[in-house]
């Protein structure tokens, strides 16, 4: 009985915090999507044809998300009979745009045009530990092209 | 050079379904299959159980049993003699009942004021003072004793004990938690499980079998029903309805007890219980025996 109502307990927290929190990020990611939406990003290796030579720098963002304990209750049922684990994916989705959100600023900072040969890694931490909160660290990383007229 | 990053549309790889209706449907959906797993696993069990022989359950009553009955070896006279009786009386009706040979029943007197009996694994049956002192006669006794013998007989602590573990076992092994401890603490329960653990339709085939045995040995089974009418007397402040008790209502089984054809016959006598037997009470409890007999005898 005691297990019961832990278990229920930690499952409510989750989820209204877990809930609130992605909330919360979501309105935030959009956001600032659309105020980075100047600057580029292009996962081709090269830039464009045609460019004037600019000065090119390693610029990249990571981020890292607890998974709540709903999720993971959720996501451990969903194990048993399998099919799409969807409280995850509202994470990974969350870390994945967070992450090239991040890139971008730090590009913005520099005054970069563009980012060209993005690339995602993905990582989970304290995978194969059993009973510990899992979490997810996406690393996003990049060129950025920064016109040499701001150098001179 | 005329390049842009679109906005992409919303919801591509976030499913907007709310995460309460998958859980919902999972857990539902588990649980139901659960459940069904556990019973047809109990169902198993209870059937599996009647190829143990009685040897073997003998020695797993030694076993796991017994703190809960002291074997007399701290008894006085009185309740030796007591116990001598019983045991006498239980072994007659074990002839009359038709029990296997390999059966053994060992009868325990419990000084104690429950108005309560019970079979347990291994052929042990268990009376408690109290209900001893509200029986009115030997017939009404015999029917205590027969009904717990036909438990015996049908096995019904054995499958009880064998559900109760195979259900523990496999809560604990599925579920995760808890570990070894609780099922040695399941193990240790036992007795406990058995003495409350038996179906109605278990209770009724006990009844059934014995006013068939009272048939047999004393010609006719009147009396019977006492022993339900004490039981109802005792249980009157909180009588749980039919369909949530594990035990047949006592009017059902008063009724049951008059249907049946050994209580149909015109001449019939009971016979007292040894008078000696119980001195050691109160004389108030004698003119509470008195009261009772008065009421509820026809």
């Amino acid at each position: 009985m005691a297990d019961l109502i832990v278990l229920a307990t930690l499952m409510t927290l989750g989820y209204v915090f877990g809930r609130i929190a992605e909330k919360r990020h979501f309105k935030s990611i959009i956001q600032r999507e659309q105020d980075y939406q100047d600057l580029l990003t292009f996962s081709e290796r090269l830039p464009p044809p045609g460019m004037t030579a600019m000065q090119a720098e390693l610029v990249g963002g990571s981020v890292v998300i607890s998974v709540d304990y709903f999720k993971r209750v959720v996501a451990g049922l969903r194990s048993i009979v399998g099919g799409r684990i969807k409280t995850y994916e509202t994470l990974l989705e969350r870390a994945r745009r967070e992450a090239i959100l991040r890139m971008k600023e730090s590009a913005s900072e520099k005054g970069a045009q563009m980012i060209i040969n993005v690339k995602l890694e993905t990582a989970s931490i304290s995978k194969g530990r059993k009973q510990q909160i899992g979490s997810v660290e996406v690393y996003a990383y990049g060129t950025a092209l920064i016109p040499s007229t701001q150098h001179d | 050079m005329d390049y842009e990053n679109r906005t992409i549309p919303e919801g591509i790889n976030v499913s907007h379904e709310h995460p309460l209706k998958e859980f919902a449907i999972l857990s539902i959906g588990l649980g139901v299959a659960t459940i069904a797993f556990i019973a047809a696993l109990s169902l198993a069990a209870g059937w599996l159980v009647h190829f143990i022989p009685f040897e073997k359950e003998l020695q797993l009553a030694d076993s796991a049993l017994f703190s809960i009955v002291d074997d007399g070896t701290e008894a006085d006279e009185d309740e030796q003699r007591v116990q001598l009786y019983l045991q006498e009386l239980a072994d007659k009706l074990a002839i009359a009942q038709n029990l296997p040979e390999e059966m053994i029943i060992t009868v325990h007197y419990q000084d104690s004021d429950t108005i309560n009996a019970f079979a347990t694994l291994g052929g042990h049956i268990v009376i408690f003072r109290g209900l001893l002192e509200k029986l009115p006669h030997e017939n009404a006794l015999a029917m205590v004793m027969a009904h717990e013998i036909a438990h015996i007989k049908h096995r019904d602590p054995l499958v009880a004990a064998g559900r109760g573990i195979t259900v523990g076992l496999a809560l604990t092994t599925l579920a995760g938690f808890g570990d070894s401890a609780l099922s040695q603490q399941l193990l240790g329960q036992v007795g406990l499980v058995t003495s409350m653990g038996f179906s109605r339709e278990q209770e009724r085939d006990a009844d059934q079998a014995a006013l068939a045995t009272l048939g047999r040995h004393y010609g006719h089974s009147h009396g019977a029903e006492v022993l339900f009418e004490i039981l109802a007397a005792d249980h009157n402040e909180f009588a749980p309805p039919a369909l949530l008790s594990t035990h047949p209502v006592s009017e059902d089984r008063i009724a049951a007890v008059k249907r049946y054809p050994a209580s149909q016959s015109e001449n019939f006598e009971f016979i007292d219980l040894p008078t000696d037997l119980l001195k050691t009470k109160a004389a108030d409890t004698d003119q509470q025996r008195a009261d009772l007999s008065e009421d509820t005898l026809p």
